[in-house]
């Protein structure tokens, strides 16, 4: 007889959150007794805070870094969200997972790595770019275009401004829009395509972001001659249980929560649902 | 003295306050609502009127020019504006006279004192102030008048459905009016009512307005297939929501 | 395991015997409609009823139940509820039944959901097989689901003056032993329970034109199927389809608290993907905004995606889906024009 429940969240803390746009804040959360969370990148967890409900959150820390805590970053959108953002370090949250299937990131060794993050999309992939750096010795070229809307709206801008410096990692970032602080890169993510030139066959794409971005950036990544089957997206849904219950996230007969969030371009291509 | 608690007011325009009796009603059944907040001004149950309040309740229609000022008042002072049921959300049965001319309807109601009366097409509160929340239905529900009064106090969005009635009637296992020969709007009509008309075998009116999404279309085409002429049809969908299609239908023009 | 004879005159007794230790739960008349509901007087049980507006999933998964209670403030701390109570479900039909079973692989594969298998662990399932259709709309036999040979504990089948009980499991024999008066079948009982299986079969009609495990492949070619718009510009949305489908499942969660947001609960509730807002992230998008898109995934799911997901048909033709929409959208006149080619 079983009476423990797949849908009870364990209580984590808030042991730091830090602001990051007007919209985004990093909330780093200690599992009770230090144990650790266990994620793969791309993974995601269901985040609750108790009397308002929960939502599923993809995490952006690495394992390689995850010191007895995992970070999330998170967009304030909703009910749940909204509460978060209104949480100071050492308040009490639920989380439940890690879910889903992350990055084959086994796949991905050898290869060189094209990351290809808008907006808020950079949030899951970073953690499969730190995880890469890690074990940078593993992989090919790594290489980041990220984009975002305007200068304000970047995120993670000390870990762009690392990546930027590295010898290793060839990081281009861009603004839809520019304004007096910022000297970069003016243009959509797809702008940015032209400065790389890569080896199709041995590069695998990595791409996540709103549902307008992905096919702009779908198009040239396919253009560029990447095969289907070595992009990679991750693709949000509403979630109730993210167990592969409740049905919201269906994508066709693919549970997001279950056989993704991750998903490549050949599981997806031509599924009127998925973009 | 302040005592954290929010304070809140209720006021009333073109109405018949059944909703604030329903309010009033919740208040007896739920007695801890009086722990959470602090009402400074309700017309119906108290003779103190204070006037520093940050959520207004706002029950009724807004019928005359003088209304607009008041109104805007109360827009001026609150934080939140809440819509108190089926006039102020959706303008209700009193936009039922739209339908006419007003010189009409003055002598109708009011003979020969007519000219005494000023009046002019009844529009829901949203039509002339921003609205934070509504709160459907004629009259209110106790229960959702209760969650959305902790919904505002935990800082969330109010649950007002944007599904049908016909959702909470099966749920409950209502055998369907349909079934029965009766006619119904549930399938149009926002839920949130727990179904408590079909639930006690009377057809929904619709008083908790249309759903966002409808199909008015599907909807005509049963009523027809029922044997309801159009008249008959419009006259279903004009109780409560005329003041909603007259909107559409000039949109559309 | 073996075949025993209810008398008819025996199942009031038998009801009344349940009841001092079990949750006694059977189809009874509701206006001129059945449910399954709690039996107070065993008068009320209706085993000749046609069909429920509500299946049986009721009983498992009910329409909202509490997952866990919760308190909040600085150190909120969480407690799962898992409600269980010793229950006997009499007269399921083996639509509902094939039904059940489908459930209880989705509720136990991947991830077990002690909500539902605790409550399923708990419940002893008497099934009754239909003799005649219940009504124009079943389609039982199409689907395969005119009899059933395993998922119960005890199987009635009406002879007239007595139920033959196919006991399958030992707690149905416990049951049926310990608080009922039942003889084991005669060879003259089970020549009379054969011929009332042989001649129930010509009663029921195939409703599908062709053969129920063709559908996966059919529905496969049919997402462009003209009939989905078809069907948008008829639905209401209202989600009375999924609601009342023994094999649908999904659920939204939510919170409750007490006024002083101090303590609350957390509830599921079946969840349609009908409605609106079933496919909305909380940005706005909505990934199955359309009607005929969401009719769509109805069709794909009871022909199509449960079969992929768990071995078999998300359909077991009970009818009432068609039964329960107001714009007669008709599963079965559905599947046939996809099958006829158009």
């Amino acid at each position: 007889m079983t009476t423990s429940s797949i849908y009870l969240p364990e209580m984590g803390r808030l042991v730091q959150v830090e602001s990051m746009t007007t919209l985004e804040k990093l909330f780093t959360i200690e599992l009770p007794g230090g144990q650790s969370l266990g994620h793969d990148p791309g993974q995601f967890v269901m985040v609750s805070v108790l009397g308002v409900g929960e939502a599923p959150i993809s995490i952006t820390s690495s394992p390689s870094r995850s010191n007895g805590s995992f970070e999330l970053c998170i967009r304030r959108v909703g009910d749940v969200t909204n509460a978060l953002h209104g949480m100071q370090a050492g308040a009490t949250i639920g989380v439940r997972g890690p879910f889903g299937h992350g990055f084959p990131i086994e796949k991905m060794r050898g290869k060189d790595v094209l990351f290809a993050p808008g907006g808020l999309g950079l949030a899951p992939l970073r953690s499969l770019i730190n995880q890469v750096i890690d074990e940078r010795s593993s992989f090919g070229r790594v290489i980041v275009l990220y984009g975002a809307k305007r200068p304000n709206e970047l995120l993670f801008r000390d870990e762009l401004d690392e990546w930027i410096a590295r010898d290793d990692v060839e990081c281009h970032v861009t603004v839809d829009r520019g304004d007096e602080t910022w000297d970069g890169h003016v243009g959509v993510i797809t702008t940015l395509f032209p400065y790389v030139s890569i080896n199709p066959r041995n590069t695998v794409a990595v791409t996540c972001g709103p549902p307008i971005m992905y096919r702009f950036v779908l198009m040239e990544l396919l253009g560029k001659g990447i095969p289907e089957t070595q992009i990679y997206l991750s693709l949000e849904r509403r979630m109730k249980c993210g167990v592969g219950k409740c049905g919201h996230c269906q994508i066709n007969d693919q549970y997001c929560c279950q056989e993704g969030p991750v998903f490549t371009y050949a599981q997806i291509k031509g599924v009127e649902e998925a973009l | 003295m302040d005592n954290g608690k929010p304070k809140v007011a209720f006021f009333d325009f073109a109405c018949c306050e059944g909703c604030q009796l329903t309010v009033i009603d919740s208040l007896q059944t739920h007695l801890d609502l009086l722990d959470a907040i602090e009402i400074v001004q309700f017309r119906e149950a108290m003779s103190e009127k204070g006037e520093n309040y940050q959520i207004a309740f706002i029950e009724g229609s807004c019928t005359r020019q003088e209304d607009e000022e008041r109104l805007h008042k109360i827009r001026d002072q609150a934080d939140i504006v809440v819509a108190l049921g089926a006039c102020a959300h959706l303008g209700g049965i009193n936009a039922l006279k739209n339908l006419h001319p007003l010189e009409d309807v003055r002598k109708w109601v009011y003979g020969d004192k007519a000219a005494w009366y000023d009046t002019y097409p009844a529009r829901p509160i949203g039509a002339v102030i921003e609205v934070d929340a509504f709160i459907p239905g004629c009259p209110i529900d106790r229960e959702e008048f209760v969650r959305v009064v902790k919904a505002l106090l935990l800082g969330t969005k109010p649950p007002i459905p944007d599904y049908p009635v016909c959702v909470e009637c099966k749920l409950k296992e209502n055998v369907c009016l349909f079934d029965l020969g009766k006619i119904c709007l549930g399938p149009v009509t926002r839920a949130g009512c727990n179904a408590i008309c079909p639930s006690y075998g009377a057809a929904c009116e619709g008083c908790r307005g249309l759903i966002p999404n409808p199909n008015e279309n599907a909807m005509k085409d049963v009523l027809a297939k029922a044997g309801l002429t159009v008249e008959e049809i419009m006259s279903r969908f004009t109780m409560f929501n005329t003041y909603q299609l007259q909107e559409r239908m000039a949109e559309e023009e | 395991m073996s075949l025993w004879i209810l008398d008819k005159g025996a199942v009031a007794p038998l009801v009344n015997a349940l009841r001092a230790d079990y949750r006694v739960i059977g189809p009874q008349a509701k206006g001129p409609k059945f449910v399954f509901d709690p039996i107070e007087d065993p008068a009320q049980l209706r085993l000749d009823y046609n069909t429920t507006i509500l299946p049986p999933k009721k009983v498992l998964q009910p329409p909202e139940e509490r997952l866990a209670t919760f308190s909040m403030g600085s150190e909120p701390r969480v407690a799962p509820v898992v409600e269980a109570e010793p229950t006997v479900l009499l007269g399921v039909h083996t639509c509902d039944l094939h039904a059940i079973q489908l459930l209880d692989k989705v509720f136990s594969t991947d991830y077990p959901d002690a909500h539902y298998l605790e409550r399923r662990q708990q419940t002893i399932i008497f099934s009754i097989e239909c003799l005649e259709p219940c009504d124009e709309h079943s389609f039982c036999k199409s689907m395969g689901t005119l009899t059933a040979g395993e998922g119960y504990d005890v199987h009635l089948t009406d002879l007239g003056l007595a139920y033959a009980a196919d006991v399958a499991t030992e707690a149905g024999k416990a049951l049926l032993t310990r608080y009922g008066t039942v003889r084991e079948a005669t060879d003259a009982d089970v020549r009379r329970l054969n011929e009332v299986m042989g001649a129930k079969w010509p009663r029921f009609t195939y409703r599908l034109n062709f053969d129920a495990a063709e559908l996966p492949a059919l529905l496969s070619m049919a997402y462009d199927h003209p009939l989905w718009d078809e069907l948008g510009e008829r639905c209401y949305a209202c989600g009375a389809c999924t609601i009342v489908c023994p094999t649908c499942y999904c659920f939204n969660v939510f919170d409750e608290t007490n006024m002083a947001l101090t303590e609350g609960e957390r509830w599921r509730r079946w969840d349609s993907c009908q409605l609106d807002e079933f496919a909305r992230v909380a940005g706005g998008e909505n990934f199955r905004a359309a009607r005929a898109a969401r009719q769509r995934h109805r069709f794909m799911r009871k022909g199509k995606y449960i079969y992929e997901k768990i071995g078999e048909l998300g359909c077991v033709g009970c009818g009432r889906c068609i039964r329960a929409c107001i714009p007669k959208i008709n599963i079965v006149d559905g599947f046939n024009t996809i099958h006829g080619g158009g």
